[in-house]
């Protein structure tokens, strides 16, 4: 019956043929547990074709939706969750393999005559597989990708002579845009992932033309072993092996929500992924002029040292003992790249140290860059608590006067400078305290602060449904409406990063609500006299479902709001409705909040299965495998070993 | 044995041979099965999902005139899977008190056609087939099988909410489309 069919078959395609050229072959030395990364990277890699195309039912490339898109599918879908860890740790997962796989073939010396060709293909599909990577980075269109597009562009306009038109070309114009998203989703989807196709297709054929290099040891090379099935069942051991890991580290240490990229967010600090943060860290070195030397210099002769293996060493001998220059030659190498990496990872970014403060002080230097002095002046207006009475560009308390246009009022250096001193100089009642404490240059430089500030006032929430939100004393006779009003903003859709979230919260939100949302900070005037509390939050606002708790503090982000009481010195200002902060930030500091409450803006709403359970019944499962089969295993032997000493 | 190709049997050693083709089969199929459930999985479940109707904001009750049937352009932000998209609705409300409004679906239950008011006659008129109805939604003539679908509402603080939903058309009873 079989083998009618298979005749059947036959007879009209050469099915049989193509499985004898993939698995009729006689290894010389045998299987062995070294060659299965080579394998695995290519079992890797059809697992990352298949879940690649699985998240084509979801993912957009766009820069509204792509975020959105890919979120939906990892918090809405069943399974989606573990779609995405598996494709997001199996592209880990297959450049280390590819990695030790190249490590191994250079080590037994298997890149010597007649394995030339095999040796260039592979180091073409390494690259393939680190340019994978990269473009895949992109996809997500989270804070990374947008910092990853922006270096990896900058690094091709470094190139002399054609830097600037490669760039263009790379971003599909002269900004980073739509365009530039559709290019990386094409070369990810179908160039780079075609090409790997098509070469690890070559790299396998020569496999089989001039078979596998065996053992180093002359020796052992004479005995041979089945490729079919000896080999492909290390493979697949070692395979399932470490498809179990992916899904432990999917569900263990999913890949972070890192809030959707955002052009206008100057606070992000970035870092790329692991294997690029030796370049990262190489480009540290190489500063100004010279960095073309770290982003063209290192890949270029890196690649070329890579490929010329083959061609320089032109002997026999492939014992590691008896060549000491290759292995001396990999193990600087190797080195290397785990210092750099690990400098890399335990860095600082530069130029990035300190996160920069343009939330609280915004667009009071849209055209001119601040001046040292308005800069250190920024920090003092922060640091002295200016804001808890005086807003600008819509942050701020209400208590004294908005200062967004202060450099616009005509007063004097000399003026706001005693102004600081003794309020009481210009107005008797002043309620403003003196702050005659700070130095004379800090003074200057909060005056050189003030006098840079040349932004309106903002208009009152143009909604016409905050009467009360807006920021500024000319509302406060209005008619005492408690509570937010108005819609959800866009924030609410999507996932932001809580990580980032704290960042931000401390620069726009500790001041009145405390640091981390758990101190009471005095609102003289509102009915309790304090500013609420956000970490534990009222429990009116508390919904264990993060979207509906996210709907209700995001009225409160999108429009303000003015709390009871007869004069409430501190409102909460309408961050959405006066643009102060981005959607997306709105959307990282509601993940924050939602995190110190105890609750996952990102939690998973249809699991398909519990991830735990799904773990525990996989893991149960190989291990019942490995165990029956290594008994199995364990006791054909002795029953032969007993057979055999029966027999003598 | 020429057939198949793989099938080759050589004798020494092939209780250890079919060994390892049983195990190579029992470690792929565990690794299809970790890997194809969910692949399946999201298929499938994902195409289960419940259409989400919307609470849509109206705004202040106080505007609205007293049993004066009033059209209202609403903006439904409709939530398709991850696509968030304005969507304007027309909507008849006709207000009772400011604690009580009806909400009229602007679909005529008959075949679907957008109605009117008519401020001269005070019906609402189909232009299609001539359905009228009854400022309240009651049928008062032509082919109507059922009254003017009305919407779940909801008052608070003085600010009108409306769930937006679809009827059948052409049935007597009203069943959700
Ligand atoms: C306790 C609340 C409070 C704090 C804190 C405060 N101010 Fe004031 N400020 C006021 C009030 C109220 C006024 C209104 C005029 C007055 O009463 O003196 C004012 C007036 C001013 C003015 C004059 C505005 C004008 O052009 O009329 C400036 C400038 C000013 N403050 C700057 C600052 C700076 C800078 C800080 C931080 C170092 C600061 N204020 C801290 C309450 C405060
Ligand atoms: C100028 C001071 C001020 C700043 C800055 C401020 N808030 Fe508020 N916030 C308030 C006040 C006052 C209230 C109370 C409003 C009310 O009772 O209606 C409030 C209320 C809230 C509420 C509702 C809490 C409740 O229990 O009613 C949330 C949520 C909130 N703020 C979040 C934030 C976030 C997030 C930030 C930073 C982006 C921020 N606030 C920045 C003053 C501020």
């Amino acid at each position: 019956m079989r083998s009618g069919l298979l005749r059947w078959i036959n007879e009209r395609w050469p099915l049989s043929p193509f499985a004898r050229l993939a698995l009729e072959e006689e290894m010389s030395g045998g299987s062995s547990y070294a060659y299965v990364f080579g394998s695995a990277a290519l079992i890797l890699f059809m697992l990352q074709v298949v879940t690649g195309i699985w998240q084509l039912f979801y993912y957009v490339p766009t820069l509204g939706q792509g975020y959105n898109s890919l979120n939906y599918l990892r918090t809405e879908v069943p399974f989606g969750w573990l779609v995405h860890g598996l494709h997001y740790w199996g592209a880990n997962a297959m450049v280390v393999c590819v990695m030790l796989h190249l490590s191994q073939v250079y080590i037994w010396g298997a890149y010597k005559r007649p394995h030339e060709l095999q040796w260039i293909t592979g180091v073409f599909l390494f690259l393939l597989t680190m340019a994978m990577s990269l473009t895949g980075g992109a996809l997500p269109w989270d804070k990374r990708s947008y910092w990853l597009v922006e270096v990896a562009s900058s690094a091709a306009g470094t190139i002399p002579v054609v830097g600037e038109t490669l760039k263009r070309i790379m971003l599909g114009g002269g900004v980073i845009g739509q365009l530039t998203l559709s290019r990386f989703f094409v070369l990810h989807v179908a160039v780079a992932s075609g090409l790997l196709l098509t070469l690890a297709a070559v790299h396998l054929v020569a496999l089989r033309k001039v078979g596998n290099a065996g053992p180093w040891d002359d020796g052992q090379r004479k005995n041979t072993g089945p490729f079919w099935p000896d080999q492909v069942f290390k493979d697949g051991l070692f395979s399932a092996f470490v498809i179990l890991l992916l899904v432990a580290l999917s569900i263990y240490a999913p890949p972070p929500f890192a809030g959707m990229a955002d052009p206008l967010d100057a606070s992000y600090i970035p870092k790329p992924e692991w294997n690029f943060l030796f370049l990262y860290q190489a480009l540290k070195y190489f500063p100004g002029k010279l960095e073309v030397i770290a982003t063209l210099g290192i890949p270029l002769i890196g690649t070329i040292v890579l490929l010329l293996p083959p061609f320089v060493d032109d002997s026999v001998e492939r014992r590691p003992r008896k060549r000491p220059a290759a292995m001396a030659g990999w193990v600087i190498a190797v080195t290397l790249f785990i210092t750099l990496t690990l400098a890399g990872a335990y860095s600082q970014p530069e130029g990035f140290a300190a996160p920069q403060t343009s939330q609280s002080t915004p667009s009071t230097s849209a055209a001119l860059s601040p001046s040292a002095d308005e800069k250190a002046g920024s920090g003092l207006f922060k640091s002295q608590e200016c804001a808890a009475c005086h807003s600008i560009g819509g942050i701020g308390g209400t208590f004294g006067p908005d200062l967004s246009g202060e450099g616009t009022k005509g007063r004097s250096g000399q003026w706001l400078a005693d102004q600081l001193h003794n309020p009481k100089a210009h107005n008797p009642s002043s309620e403003m305290p003196s702050f005659a404490a700070l130095s004379k240059e800090q003074i200057g430089q909060l005056v050189a602060f003030l006098l840079g500030l040349k932004e309106e006032a903002p208009a009152p929430a143009s909604t016409g449904l905050a009467p009360s939100a807006a920021a500024g004393g000319q509302t406060q006779s209005a008619p005492a409406v408690t509570g937010p009003h108005g819609e959800p903003g866009i924030a609410v859709t999507i996932i932001g990063s809580p990580d980032h979230g704290a960042v931000l919260f401390e620069d726009s939100c500790a001041s009145c609500h405390g640091p981390r949302g758990t101190e009471m900070v005095s609102n003289p005037g509102s009915t309790h006299g304090k500013v609420p509390p956000l970490n534990p939050i009222n429990r009116d606002l508390f919904s264990p479902d993060p979207k509906t708790f996210v709907g209700q503090i995001d009225l409160f982000l999108q429009h303000g709001s003015r709390p009871e009481g007869p004069n409430p010195r501190l409102s909460m200002p309408p961050f959405g409705d006066t643009h102060s902060l981005t959607q997306q930030q709105i959307a990282d500091i509601e993940a924050y909040i939602l995190n110190l409450n105890g609750v996952n803006r990102a939690t998973i709403h249809h699991p398909g299965i519990d991830p735990d359970l799904f773990f525990i019944i996989a893991a149960f499962a190989f291990s019942l495998i490995v165990i029956n089969l290594w008994g199995w295993w364990w006791f054909n032997r002795l029953g032969k070993r007993k057979g055999k000493e029966a027999g003598e | 044995m020429e057939e198949t190709g793989i099938v080759t049997d050589d004798d020494n050693g092939s209780g250890r041979r079919r060994f390892l083709i049983w195990a190579t089969g029992i470690l792929v199929s565990f690794s299809g099965m970790i890997v194809g459930i969910p692949l399946i999985g999201s298929i499938i479940g994902s195409s289960f999902r419940t259409a989400k109707t919307n609470w849509i904001t109206v705004g202040d009750v106080g505007a609205l005139p007293i049993g004066q049937p009033v059209n209202l352009k609403v903006v439904d932000n409709n939530v398709d899977a991850y696509v968030r998209e304005p969507v304007i609705r027309h909507l008849w409300a006709v207000k009772h008190s400011n604690a009580d409004v009806t909400v009229l679906s602007p679909i005529c239950t008959h075949l679907g056609c957008q109605f009117n008011w008519n401020p001269a006659s005070g019906h609402f008129e189909c232009p299609c087939h001539g359905s009228i109805y009854a400022a309240d939604g009651t049928v008062l003539g032509g082919p109507a099988p059922r009254r003017l679908d009305t919407l779940p509402t909801r008052i608070e603080n003085g600010r009108l909410f409306v769930e937006w939903k679809q009827f059948r058309s052409g049935t007597s009873d009203k069943v959700p489309a």
